[in-house]
């Protein structure tokens, strides 16, 4: 009965979400395309993202282990999930919905692209259409090529741009790019979006308090903000450019997860003090039956005046 | 001269009295045997339900990954609970001044010194390496509160024990020479604990002092051990647990659970030891009005407890929350809620149930329900963790007691009435000495006879 219940207030609470359950991407993005052939390896990246990023709520695929949300996320391998295009599945992975993260700032380009031929190696009937050359409508026929070189002096990172096309090369202007730094969980962006000049070049300010490695080492990535003028360009490189990180070890001072030896002071006085106190107070105790014990041993060897004294 | 002739003559009476009634159950009769060998058969079947955990390991009981403690640290919380009416009854109430709690006072502590005791190996029975307990002293870790409870619940256990025995002094001395037909090791006992009390002015002094101390140490001592025990839960940020409120709520709860036990043990001595001159109406009446009256304490504090949380209603603490109104813990949550603690208390507050045997039937369901209820404070919080659970078969993240598991629960609790049923027939429950001089509860009682 009580599930009985259960079920019509579900059902009723969840009549909006039921009716959003299409989810419509739009037309110009369903069929975008990978630049780059579906491989063993980019299966194997693609597996790892996954297990980090999807795994949690979608399962395992094909073991139909998800996490009971509302709406369900998908089983990768079932019928609804690939029926989607490579577009569409790019474009739901990068912008979400609902309880569906996006992972925008988290994954790049290549890394959905991974996760997608990953996950299409469920699928027999799969076959990878790829998108012919890196080309932009805004040059058409060139490669897209990004450049980061890191500037001590003012602790500034420079991009420059460039479309290659035969021996031919001119700068790319007017493009919106954003630069990211790499952190553990994801891609933090830097400074503000930037628009390359005439020359190609887009400069961004690296803060100073901008923490690296124990090296002080950052790793970057730049990218246009729109990707379908300038397609899927983007480019990671390692600067030398952030402080060094103090990593402190989380052991080195008193703390409460430290070892004993380095427990914080005030559990150390407290206890010590506590049980201390306790142990006194039944030593007393202790003593005090003790005495009750002499006074009734003299008594009993005819002791009277030594006791009333 | 002569009345105080008369005065200790009268008194002398009284203590012959007092002694015969109070010393007529301490042998070894027939059903004494039966009892303590149906308690042993019962236990000699739930140790081999440990020794078959003992081989297989806690994969034999319901405990898995997620759900990782069930029965046996329920119980465990139950125990510690239960013994810190030591506490309430000679300590709180006792130094206040009533001296209704007299003839009482030892009877609780009976009920301390055997949940106490009991509650470390309850511990141990839910350690799948218990040769590894030693573990704990080499290497513990002072940060930890399961040493800090390792260490108050020892302390509490001596200084409850040693509360039971001082008393009990006088009365092994009185007793002794009484003890005609019993066999000769118990009289031996009796001579040797009775540390040679004469009822010296200076003996009385000194024992009446050391008592003083150890009223005023237990207070301190059992709020550590219960407050300790509630926060081996409250010191994790698991929704359920996390609450700034469970070192009071334990304590309430514990009240709660052991003025229950007093009075089942009180109706069970005042029919089986024939003691309706001693425990009479009028103490039912007293205790019945203290389980009243902690008991609303312990509602306010559930009212606390689960409102709090509940119009705020944050992600976590709500699946919890509605688990427990209205989910998978509805039925039981309830039930605890009103058959356990709702209805009791509002029968108590009539007279005509504060009478021995309504009362003892409402204390067994008071009782019930504080176990239970420590099922429900320790099992629903762990199904609903912090990371998703993924990847495991479902019968891991649903608890399910198993039998071997309930069995070694059971052993736990026979372990408590045999040292109950110990305690209470080697020596005298009640204090032979303070009755005989009890004039002053006399007069109470008259007052409430008129």
């Amino acid at each position: 009965m009580r599930s009985f219940f259960l079920v019509i207030l579900t059902s009723l609470l969840l009549l909006p979400e039921l009716k959003a359950q299409e989810w419509v991407v739009p037309d110009d993005k369903k069929g975008k395309l990978s630049t780059f052939s579906f491989d063993d390896n980019t299966r194997k990246a693609g597996l790892k993202i996954y297990t980090t990023n999807c795994m949690s709520c979608h399962g395992m695929p094909g073991k139909g282990n998800s996490l009971k949300l509302v709406p369900p996320p998908p089983d990768p391998v079932s019928q609804q999930f690939q029926k989607n295009s490579d577009g569409e599945l790019f474009f739901k992975l990068q912008i979400g919905r609902g309880q569906m993260p996006s992972f925008k700032n988290v994954l790049s380009t290549d890394d959905i692209w991974d996760v997608i031929s990953y996950v299409r190696s469920f699928n027999t009937n799969y076959k990878q259409l790829i998108m012919p050359v890196i080309t932009s409508s805004a040059y058409p026929g060139s490669v897209i090529k990004m450049v980061l070189s890191y500037n001590q002096a003012d602790s500034s990172v420079i991009l420059e741009t460039s479309a290659v096309k035969g021996l031919s090369s001119v700068p790319v202007t007017d493009a919106a790019v954003k630069l990211f730094v790499h952190r553990t969980f994801g891609l933090l962006p830097v400074d503000e979006e930037k628009t390359t000049d005439k020359n190609g070049k887009a400069v961004f300010k690296i803060p100073h308090s901008l923490p690296g490695d124990t090296a002080g080492n950052i790793n970057v990535s730049a990218r246009f903000t729109n990707e379908d003028v300038f397609g899927a360009v983007s480019m990671d490189t390692v600067l030398n450019s952030a402080i060094k990180g103090t990593a402190v070890s989380l052991v080195a001072r008193r703390a409460i997860w430290n070892n004993m030896k380095n427990a914080p002071v005030w559990i150390l006085l407290t206890y010590i003090i506590g049980l201390f106190t306790a142990l006194a107070f039944i030593g007393l105790v202790l003593m005090k039956l003790r005495d009750v014990f002499i006074i009734g041993d003299t008594l009993s060897k005819g002791g009277e005046n030594e006791v009333n004294n | 001269m002569t009345t105080s002739h008369s005065g200790s003559a009268r008194h002398k009476e009284r203590l012959d009295s007092v002694a015969e009634d109070v010393l007529r159950n301490v042998r070894f009769n027939r059903g004494f045997i039966l009892w303590m060998g149906f308690l042993s058969a019962v236990l000699l079947v739930c140790l081999y339900a440990y020794v078959i955990q003992l081989r297989k390991g806690l994969g034999v009981t319901g405990l898995r990954d997620i759900t990782s403690w069930g029965m046996y640290i329920s119980q465990f919380v139950f125990f510690v609970a239960t013994s810190l009416i030591g506490m309430l009854i000679s300590s709180v109430l006792g130094l206040i001044g009533y001296k209704w709690v007299k003839p009482i006072a030892r009877i609780a502590e009976i009920i301390a010194v055997a949940f106490a005791a009991v509650a470390g190996l309850v511990i141990i029975s839910d350690m799948g390496r218990p040769d590894r307990f030693t573990y704990l002293f080499m290497y513990g870790r002072i940060q930890s509160p399961i040493l800090w409870d390792v260490t108050v619940v020892t302390t509490y256990l001596l200084v409850s024990l040693m509360l039971w025995f001082i008393p009990l002094v006088p009365d092994l001395a009185i007793a002794k020479d009484r003890l005609e037909g019993r066999p000769k090791l118990l009289v031996k006992v009796y001579e040797i604990l009775s540390i040679k009390w004469v009822n010296h002015p200076k003996q009385v002094e000194i024992l009446n002092s050391t008592i003083r101390i150890l009223l005023i140490l237990i207070v301190p001592l059992a709020f550590a051990i219960h407050t300790v025990t509630s926060w081996l839960f409250a010191l994790t940020p698991r929704a359920g647990w996390d609450s700034s409120i469970f070192g009071p709520y334990f304590i309430s709860g514990a009240f709660v659970s052991g003025t229950a036990a007093v009075i089942i043990a009180m109706y069970f001595y005042r029919k089986s030891y024939k003691l309706e001159k001693y425990l009479t109406d009028f103490h039912f009446e007293k205790i019945g009005r203290v389980l009243a009256l902690v008991s609303i304490v312990y509602i306010y504090f559930n009212i606390n407890e689960f409102l709090v949380p509940a119009y705020k209603m944050k992600a976590l603490d709500s699946i919890h929350l509605q688990e427990l109104f209205s989910g998978e813990y509805a039925l039981l949550f309830w039930g605890v809620q009103l058959f356990g603690l709702l209805i009791p208390t509002i029968l108590l507050l009539f007279r005509q149930f504060r009478k021995p045997l309504p009362m003892m039937v409402i204390a067994l369901f008071v009782l019930a329900g504080s176990w239970l209820k420590r099922i429900l404070i320790v099992v629903p919080p762990q199904a609903h963790p912090f990371l998703p659970v993924q990847n495991v078969p479902i019968q891991w993240v649903i608890y399910k007691p198993t039998l071997i598991e309930s069995l070694v629960t059971l052993a736990t609790l026979i372990l408590v009435l045999m040292i109950i049923t110990i305690l209470s027939k080697l020596f005298p429950v009640l204090p032979i000495q303070e009755l005989a001089e009890e004039e002053n509860a006399d007069l109470e009682k008259q007052e409430f006879n008129n």
